[in-house]
C-alpha cells in the first residue's frame, strides 16, 4: 500500500503580529487622577512641613480622607 | 537603610510571586524589621530626655544589638508564631516573604544586615550609604542623593507599570478573596474604603519619595552623588 503525503509541509497559520498593550479604561485614568491630586497635596504639605512624612499612619488616614471620605460626602451631598 | 522600597515592594512581589499570599502580613513583614528600633536609630525627646543608641548602626543593625531583626530566621521565628499559634500558614508565609524582602533590600547600603543570623557576618554591597547615626534629616538628605534613592524609584516605576495590580477589580479578586482579614474588616469599613487602604502603602511610598527629593534637591541644594557607596559627603557607617 502506497503512504501518502502531501507534497509540500503545510504552511504555517496565517498569523498577523500584534503588539497589544495593557491600556488603562477612562475610567482608570479619572481614579488615578484623583490620587495623583491627592499625591500632589500631600507633597506640598510634606514639603512645608516634613513631620507630615514620617508615618505611614498619617499618610493612610490622609488618603483615606482625601480618596474615599470627602468624595463619599460629596457624592452624598449631591 | 531604604526609606520606600519597603512601602512599594509588597506590590511587586504580590505581583510576581507563584505563591498565594496575604497583603497584609506581607506589608507588615516588610515594614517589621524597622517597626520597634527607628524611633532609637534617630532619637527622640521625650520630655527632659533625650533617648538615641549611642552607636545607632549597632543598635540598627549589628549584634549585640537589634540587628537580628534584619536576618531570615526573625522572619522564620515570627512566620512560625503565626502559622503554629495564631493558626494561619498564609499569614505566616506572607510575612516571612515581606520580611525576608526588608532584609535582602537592606543589604545594599554600608553596613548590610546579618542575613544569616545567628553567624554575624553582615551581607552588604555598599551600593549607597548607611547615615542613620547622622539623624534623620541628614540621613534622609544623604539616602534621596545616592543610588538608594534610584533603588526606590525602580519600584516607584514598576508598580506604576504593572498598574492593574492597585485596580479595584484586582483588590477584588485576588487581595481580599485570598485573606479573610478583608471580609473581617468590611463588617465594619465600606468597600472603596477597603480599596483605598490597600493603596495606601503604594501612595505613601511614592508620594514620600517625591516629596523627599524635592526637599533635599529643591530646597536644600544637597548635591547629588549616584556613585556606588555614595553620597561621600556624608559620613557613611560600616559593619
Amino acid at each position: 500500500m502506497r503512504l501518502l503525503r502531501t507534497t509540500n509541509a503545510p504552511r504555517p497559520a496565517h498569523v498577523r503580529l500584534r503588539l497589544s498593550f495593557d491600556r488603562p479604561s477612562r475610567r482608570d485614568l479619572v481614579v488615578f487622577g484623583g490620587y495623583c491630586a491627592a499625591a500632589a497635596l500631600y507633597i506640598a504639605i510634606g514639603v512645608s512641613y516634613i513631620d507630615f512624612l514620617f508615618s505611614f499612619w498619617v499618610g493612610a488616614g490622609y488618603l483615606l480622607i482625601v480618596a474615599w471620605l470627602v468624595p463619599t460626602l460629596v457624592r452624598r451631598l449631591a | 537603610m531604604s526609606w520606600a522600597a519597603h512601602d512599594l515592594e509588597p506590590y511587586a512581589i504580590q505581583k510576581h510571586t507563584k505563591l498565594k499570599l496575604a497583603f497584609v502580613p506581607l506589608l507588615i513583614g516588610s515594614y517589621s524589621p524597622d517597626m520597634m528600633t527607628k524611633w532609637f536609630v534617630y532619637g527622640i525627646h521625650l520630655g527632659p530626655w533625650d533617648l538615641k543608641a549611642s552607636d545607632p548602626a549597632q543598635f540598627h543593625r549589628g549584634w549585640p544589638g537589634f540587628g537580628f531583626t534584619h536576618s531570615l530566621i526573625y522572619g522564620v521565628a515570627i512566620g512560625l508564631i503565626l502559622w503554629k499559634v495564631f493558626g494561619s500558614k498564609l499569614w505566616g508565609v506572607s510575612f516571612l516573604v515581606g520580611q525576608a524582602a526588608h532584609a535582602i533590600t537592606d543589604t545594599g547600603d554600608t553596613v548590610g544586615t546579618m542575613l544569616l543570623f545567628p553567624w554575624t557576618f553582615h551581607f552588604h554591597l555598599g551600593a549607597w550609604a548607611y547615615a542613620g547615626q547622622t539623624g534623620r534629616m541628614t540621613d534622609a538628605a544623604a539616602y534621596f542623593s545616592g543610588l538608594g534613592s534610584m533603588w526606590d524609584l525602580v519600584f516607584v516605576v514598576y508598580g506604576l507599570w504593572s498598574w492593574r495590580v492597585l485596580t479595584s477589580s484586582y483588590f477584588d479578586n485576588l487581595i481580599y478573596r485570598v485573606d479573610a482579614f478583608w471580609p473581617w474588616l468590611h463588617r465594619w469599613v465600606p468597600r472603596g474604603a477597603l480599596i483605598v487602604l490597600y493603596r495606601a502603602a503604594f501612595f505613601y511610598g511614592t508620594s514620600r519619595w517625591i516629596a523627599w527629593t524635592i526637599w533635599a534637591h529643591v530646597i536644600h541644594h544637597y548635591p547629588y552623588d549616584l556613585s556606588w557607596g555614595g553620597p561621600h559627603w556624608v559620613h557613611a557607617a560600616h559593619p
